[in-house]
């Protein structure tokens, strides 16, 4: 076929110079991709002829030679190419990759990156591919200055924390708030326990095209009452005016925790229990033997613990497995284009019994009616079904089997688990019961564009969001804790959020090339919100699971809930000559969430540029090829988590089947918005023709009116454990952000290109109520310091005379300085601040490589200045003194023995407190730096990959989590308790799994 | 295309005024505060709302201290050596082993739970005017008071040093507050012990002379009487006692039952039970059997295990007190708590035999039975064998035999001044400290000493 177009090139080539002057000349237009370009503009140069590529591409041109063909689309640099006789002309347009021309998402709108100025941090779909994870914030970890993402711990849904720019609330929402193609998502957790389930994890992240992340106020502002914590602007694929394409990913990964522990093996246990029980009681070998073999003799199940040693972190943990396929077809003519997405993708967890399973499908539908009348539709459906485990602060967790005697066999000799453990045998609940999540998701939106007049388009958007969550949970009778014949659970949870968008957008060009936007317009946005539960005790068997079956009904809930929100909006966008730009929005909001009096609220917002770089004098500038100062200044709100924060509420309860009331809530007819003003001052880099480039970010916010979950002395009497929701306090949030890419090296068979940021954070109280501490656990609010810094009594090490624990007694002298006097009395310590749980900086490198058809690229993340508090070193580091668990190796490698031994692990004493009260003893730096993700690729050669019938082949090979650099001697300086951390109660972990380390073999094909 | 622009001016418009009328949203399953205190059903049902608080409910953030917790914390407080802890509850490890810090998190609970009750019955007393039938407003108000007296006496024996019958009692004890939850008067500083136990007198005493002679589940007048003897008894004050418990035994009705095990093996209240606190499948959780009881009764799989020394107590093996036990996890666990949805005992007759005996045996008096009759009577129920004559220690070994586990020995080692695990009885570490987190919202609550 080649063979065939190449002769007849050579023919057509010396036919046509020597016959001809005018001739025909034909040919293919194409991407680098290799697919066709339709609607490619070719003119000749200096002449009104003209013509277009057809839908395959190909076009048919009269031109003479010495004349010059001009090849123009939209988003590629435009190729010229003389004619020089030839008949055919097959031209590769490249892409505009400048990225100034990107265009990002602002919210009702876009904006070429060259005018905005504002701080958005943009990430393309490209630069998540390759990572293999079930919830898609993941991908953006270390991709974006300011924005730390943490996944809770290694459980596959478990949450995600993604603080934009530092935490900026207390009690109020913490999240940013996340939107979809113009559409708020609802990003509620409704999991059934304790530990978080990220609602977002119905995402497909392959349907994705691009992420904005709005992080200063006056980007945010347009979304106002919502924007405090920063926006995440999600844009789905869409299709092009092009041939159909058909795209199919299938990756397979297997995995592993990123790091296990060393605990006591048998050998080991008995000489520490042995050791603790004679320095507790001062007995002789012998009956310490004596007291130890009647105590292991419990734990033996039907063997000899003797002869057993068994290592339960390695039941605890499995290997882990995912395999994704993800089928793509996009296209389009003139009239319609579509994006046609199918993915399923299947889970095995490293943590035994967690699985995931997620398929969905999504239509994204462009029609043109008219030239003036456009409309389309998008239609998403995710089905996520998961078999979960209980959260960290549950016995019959996996990971608390690390607690279990070293010499008590997990498994009886006929297979069954032993029960006769030290702490319930998670094994049996993993055999003996289940717990089934299933989340539906139906993500939509019809849309409308009328062009008014000519320049003036109205919008119109109605979106829907309904997410469901089922539980179905069965405890066997063989399960754990189980007394009533078995148990079933089951409960229906279902939020919609209704939405429109109503909005106009006037866009004018001068002739001197100045341009102005204005946006006008309304949202309304209703969230409902239904659950109900219902729980079945006793059954006939356990082979009856569904709550049918029970003999008793033993509890039911019913909940309905609301709130609903009208917006109205305006924002103006105006540049002189692309050269000084000027930029204000006002946003109103009105909540139902307030009372009557207090539900409105204003957001102003204003931000100014100048591209100093357009100026004559740097104009010519070889070596300065962008220049851009920016400033910005804006307000954003925050409301409440609860929808009726404001009232005095009572609640129903019941005694002997009567029907009470209790006291739930205590008024606050005063409550209202959170204000968080931001101001921003930015520089925008670029030298040899944008070869290095970057931004230089400040940025200050102060958050005044706190929402504050306030707490009244119990005394009181005050419901919800004496807390009221008040406007207190104020605090800020300070940092810097930079931001630096490169391309290092530039051939045409070879790119090398680098992308550095970093940012600090520096969070800190300014104001609370009469300047007094509020304590919540070992968080402390005080005014001067980070936001829920540790609060505890500072650890001393051992007495190197008689084992002790010691602490500082760290009491206040009329100087003002802290007494370093120690002592062995726990009471007499006074707790001091200690650390921050959130890092003051955070940092990322990542590098592509592209040889040829190969392509290698790596992120390093990294992050310092935040604490991890475990809050099971009460059990795991306490030498017995606190229960039998199975000891850190760490305990028995440093323990204090005999008078003269320096270390900070005190003598092992049985069930007695030496040390394990909560102190700084248990607090960690958590500074680590993180190989995130490498990926090597291979695409097959053009000409090999047509000659099957496709146009791209690409296999690759990746990593994710593949080397954690840490001092933190627990699981993970990231993995944190997912029972209990709350807003103020914060980086503790407890027995919380480590994230996966992700192995992945995967394919892209291109049709 | 005009036409369309004025169609959708219109269209934005009307929605922009709908949309507002959609902003006024009320709960659904809530009643906001004017309302709730409007009616006299309302009345009552806040009533029992406190009732609900001071047991515990899961459904509701306040886990209530009298579904067993309460008994529970004076047997490990109280503990010498009849018993044992293996669980891994660390504040009740730290009561048990009688380190406690001032962060423990029973402690808080115990008094967040009680303020929070009285939150409660002091709303129902400040609007008992919405009462037009004197009968039931009588009864309501006797059994708020009757709930905030138990919750007072509860907090002063263990957040204060034990009362002196010999007078005094400047000893801090908790602050009294009989007002509804306001925002208001944010501070209020410690009560003496003798102004709680006056107003615990008080308040029991009205609840005694309001109450009906029955109220079915409910407190009646002779739960608070019984509860008036047991107050009495640890003041030391044996004459009130003695009546308090008589009046109990001669009028109330309530009976021993005929055999021990009766007594426990019953979801249900029985003829010895004054007052129980109402345990179903479907509301409360029993702390108790929680903590005593083998895993497939409900419990934990042994928490709290009864230890040789406190079979020793009893003289003999027919005793079915002492043989009241079974083997669970290499354990010896009591079965008197080994049914997972039954009521928890407040207070039952057998006590009252015990304190009408102790009284009359110090008082050297038979108001109602002789002594030795007396315990006798109590002994015959359970197979032990007759005792030939009294001394205090053998009314006070009874006591144990008789109730042990159901959270008497603190409060009975406390008021006879024996030492408790090697502590003398007023020891500073006996004494609960005021949680932190309690000081830390209440500047003027001192902490006890030794915290």
């Amino acid at each position: 076929m080649r063979l065939h177009h190449y002769k007849l090139f050579i023919l057509a080539f010396f036919m046509s110079s020597v016959m001809f002057a005018q001739q025909s000349i034909s040919g293919t237009v194409q991407g680098e991709d290799g697919l066709p370009l339709p609607g490619v503009n070719i003119l000749v140069k200096g002449k009104s002829t003209g013509t277009q590529t057809d839908f395959d591409g190909k076009y048919t041109i009269n031109a003479e030679t010495g004349e010059v063909l001009s090849y123009s689309y939209l988003g590629f640099i435009t190729q010229e190419i003389a004619v020089s006789g030839q008949s055919t002309i097959n031209v590769t347009l490249q892409e505009d990759v400048s990225a100034l021309e990107e265009v990002v998402v602002v919210g009702f709108g876009t904006q070429s990156k060259q005018t905005v100025t504002t701080n958005i941090a943009k990430i393309n779909a490209d630069q998540i591919g390759g990572i293999t994870t079930s919830n898609f914030q993941n991908t953006l970890v270390a991709k974006a200055p300011g924005v730390q993402i943490t996944q809770v711990n290694g459980k596959l849904e478990g949450g995600v924390k993604v603080i934009i720019r530092g935490l900026s609330s207390v009690s109020a929402s913490q999240e940013p708030l996340y939107v979809i193609d113009g559409i708020e998502m609802n990003n509620n957790n409704t999991s059934s326990i304790g530990a978080n389930l990220n609602p977002l994890l119905s995402l497909n992240p392959n349907d994705i095209e691009s992420i904005d992340i709005l992080k200063d106020a006056a980007a945010a502002a347009i979304f106002g009452a919502k924007g405090t914590n920063g926006v995440i602007l999600i844009t789905t694929k869409r299709g092009k005016q092009q041939k159909s394409q058909i795209s199919v990913d299938v990756s397979t990964a297997i995995g592993e925790p990123t790091n296990k522990r060393d605990w006591l093996n048998a050998d080991q246990y008995v000489e520490l229990l042995t050791e603790s029980y004679i320095n507790r009681t001062g007995a002789d070998q012998a009956s310490a033997d004596a007291w130890v073999d009647d105590r292991l003799q419990r734990y033996q199940g039907d063997q000899d613990w003797r002869d057993l040693d068994y290592d339960w972190q390695e039941e605890s943990f499995q290997d882990s497995y995912i395999q994704d396929v993800n089928v793509s077809v996009s296209g389009g003519n003139e009239k319609t284009t579509s994006f046609i997405s199918g993915s399923f993708s299947d889970n095995e967890g490293i943590v035994r019994g967690n699985t995931l399973k997620r398929w969905g499908v999504r239509a994204n539908i462009d029609h043109k009616v008219s030239d003036r009348f456009k409309l389309g539709v998008n239609a998403n459906y995710s089905s996520t079904v998961i078999g979960r485990i209980a959260g960290d602060n549950s016995f019959v967790t996996p990971l608390q089997a690390i607690a279990q005697v070293p010499t008590s066999p997990a498994f009886l000799l006929n297979g069954d688990p032993n029960p006769d453990t030290l702490y319930a045998n998670f094994l049996l609940q993993d055999r003996y019961s289940f717990r089934e999540t299933a989340v539906r998701r139906i993500l939509g939106k019809i849309f409308a564009d009328i062009d008014v007049i000519p320049s003036l388009v109205f919008r119109t958007e109605l979106g829907y969001d309904y997410l469901n969550q089922t539980v179905d949970r069965n405890t066997g009778r063989l399960a754990p804790f189980q007394s009533t014949n078995g148990q079933s659970f089951a409960s229906d949870n279902g939020s919609e959020i209704i939405s429109t968008n109503n909005y106009l957008t006037y866009d004018y060009i001068s002739d001197s090339g100045s341009s102005l936007n204005f946006v006008l317009g309304m949202n309304y946005t209703r969230f409902k919100n239904r659950a109900n539960s219902v729980t079945g005790d006793g059954f006939p068997t356990d082979s009856f699971r569904s709550v049918s079956s029970a003999a008793t009904i033993s509890a039911g809930t019913g909940t309905f809930t609301n709130w609903a929100q009208v917006s109205y909006f305006a924002r103006a966008t105006y540049d002189y000559k692309k050269k000084y730009l000027l930029n204000a929005s006002l946003r109103r909001d009105s909540s139902s969430r307030f009372g009557q009096d207090e539900r409105d609220g204003y957001f102003p917002a204003a931000s100014v540029g100048w591209i100093i770089s357009k100026e004559n004098f740097l104009q010519d500038s070889n070596v300065l090829s962008n220049l851009k100062l920016r400033a910005s200044w804006g307000t954003n709100g925050n409301t409440p988590i609860d929808n009726f924060g404001s009232l005095g509420l009572f609640g129903g309860s019941s005694y002997d089947g009567a029907s009470g009331i209790e006291f739930t809530q205590i008024e606050n007819p005063n409550l209202k918005w959170e204000e968080t003003t931001q101001t921003n001052v930015g520089l925008d880099y670029g030298f040899l023709n944008n070869r290095i480039s970057g931004e230089i970010d400040y940025y200050i916010k102060k958050t005044d009116d706190l929402i504050f979950r306030n707490r009244l002395p119990f005394e009181t009497g005050a419901p919800d454990s004496a807390r009221i929701l008040e406007n207190i306090g104020n605090l800020e949030n300070e940092g810097f952000e930079f931001v630096l890419n490169t391309t290092n090296i530039q051939t045409d068979d070879l790119t090398w290109k680098t992308s550095f940021n970093f940012s600090t954070n520096k969070n800190k109280i300014t104001n609370l109520p009469n300047g007094a501490d509020l304590i919540t656990g070992r968080n402390i609010l005080r005014e001067g310091e980070p936001i829920n810094s540790f609060f505890l009594a500072e650890y001393a090490g051992v007495d190197p005379a008689n084992g002790d624990a010691l602490y500082y007694t760290n009491t206040e002298n009329a100087d003002g300085t802290l007494d370093r006097t120690t002592t062995n009395d726990f009471s007499l310590a006074q707790r001091v601040i200690a650390g921050n749980p959130n890092p003051e900086f955070i940092g990322g490198f990542s590098s592509t490589l592209n040889y040829k058809t190969v392509d290698f690229s790596f992120t390093f993340q990294g992050q310092w200045g935040a604490s991890l508090y475990n809050n099971a070193g009460q059990f795991q580091e306490t030498g017995f003194g606190n229960g039998l668990d199975n000891q850190d190796v760490y305990v028995y490698d440093n323990r204090w023995q005999q008078p003269g031994d320096i270390t900070d692990v005190p003598q092992a004493r049985l069930f007695l407190n030496n040390g394990h009260s909560p102190s700084t003893r248990y607090l960690q730096d958590a500074d680590f730096i993180r190989l995130r993700n490498v990926t090597l690729g291979y695409s097959l050669p053009q000409n090999s990959v047509e000659k099957i019938g496709m146009s791209r082949v690409r296999i690759y090979l990746s990593g994710l989590n593949l080397l954690t650099i840490t001092d933190y001697r627990g699981y993970d300086p990231e993995s944190t308790n997912d029972d209990a951390n709350t807003n103020t109660n914060v980086g503790n972990t407890f027995y919380s799994a480590p994230p996966a380390k992700v192995y992945t073999l995967g394919v892209n094909l291109t049709f | 295309m005009m036409k369309y622009l004025k169609f959708l001016i219109i269209m934005v418009a009307f929605c922009m005024a709908s949309c507002e009328n959609e902003l006024d949203i009320e709960p659904q399953q809530s009643i906001s505060g004017g309302s709730a205190t409007e009616t006299a059903e309302n009345v009552e049902a806040l009533l029992l709302g406190a009732y609900d608080a001071a047991r515990g409910n899961a459904s509701t953030p306040i886990d209530g201290s009298y579904d067993g917790d309460m008994a529970n914390i004076a047997v490990l407080f109280g503990n010498t050596d009849q018993v044992d802890w293996n669980g891994t509850f660390s504040g009740l490890r730290d009561i048990f082993s009688k380190q406690m810090i001032n962060t423990n998190g029973d402690a808080l609970a115990v008094w967040g739970d009680a303020y929070f009750m009285f939150g409660a019955t002091n709303t129902v007393l400040a609007n008992l005017d919405k009462f037009e039938d004197q009968d039931l407003r009588d009864q309501i108000e006797g059994e708020a008071k009757f709930l905030r007296g138990i919750g007072y006496f509860d907090l002063a024996r263990l957040f204060g040093q034990q009362y002196n019958a010999g007078g005094g009692n400047t000893q801090l004890g908790v602050p009294i507050v009989l007002d509804p939850p306001s925002i208001d008067g944010r501070a209020i500083p410690r009560n003496t012990v003798e102004e709680v136990y006056a107003q615990v007198i008080q308040d029991l005493t009205d609840a005694y002379n309001n109450l009906p002679v029955d109220n079915g589940n409910r407190a009646d007048r002779y739960a608070a009487q019984a509860v008036l003897a047991r107050v009495y008894l640890q003041q030391g004050n044996f004459a009130a006692a003695r009546d308090a418990a008589d009046d109990v035994l001669q009028n109330s009705g309530h009976t021993l039952m005929p055999d021990f095990n009766s007594v426990f093996d019953t979801d249900d209240n029985t003829a010895e039970t004054i007052f129980s606190w109402i345990i179903t499948t479907q509301e409360g959780g029993n702390a108790q059997v929680l903590h005593f009881a083998t895993q497939d009764l409900g419990g934990r799989g042994g928490d709290i295990s009864i230890n040789q020394a406190y079979l020793d107590k009893f003289d003999s093996d027919l005793d079915e007190r002492k043989n009241y036990t079974y083997e669970g996890n290499g354990f010896v666990l009591s079965s008197k708590f080994v049914r997972q949805f039954a009521n928890t005992e407040h207070i039952r007759i057998a006590e009252m035999h015990l304190i009408r005996a102790e009284c009359n045996f110090r008082l050297g008096t038979s108001v109602g039975l002789a002594p030795l009759d007396e315990i006798n009577a109590l002994r015959g129920r359970s197979s032990a064998p007759a005792l030939g004559a009294l001394t205090l220690d053998l009314i006070l070994n009874e006591r144990e035999l008789e109730l042990g586990f159901e959270g008497f020995v603190l409060h009975d080692y406390k008021r006879t001044q024996r030492d408790i695990g090697g502590l003398p009885y007023n020891d500073n570490r006996l004494v609960f400290p005021i949680p932190q987190s309690a000081r830390d919202r209440n500047d003027l609550l001192d902490q006890n000493p030794g915290y």
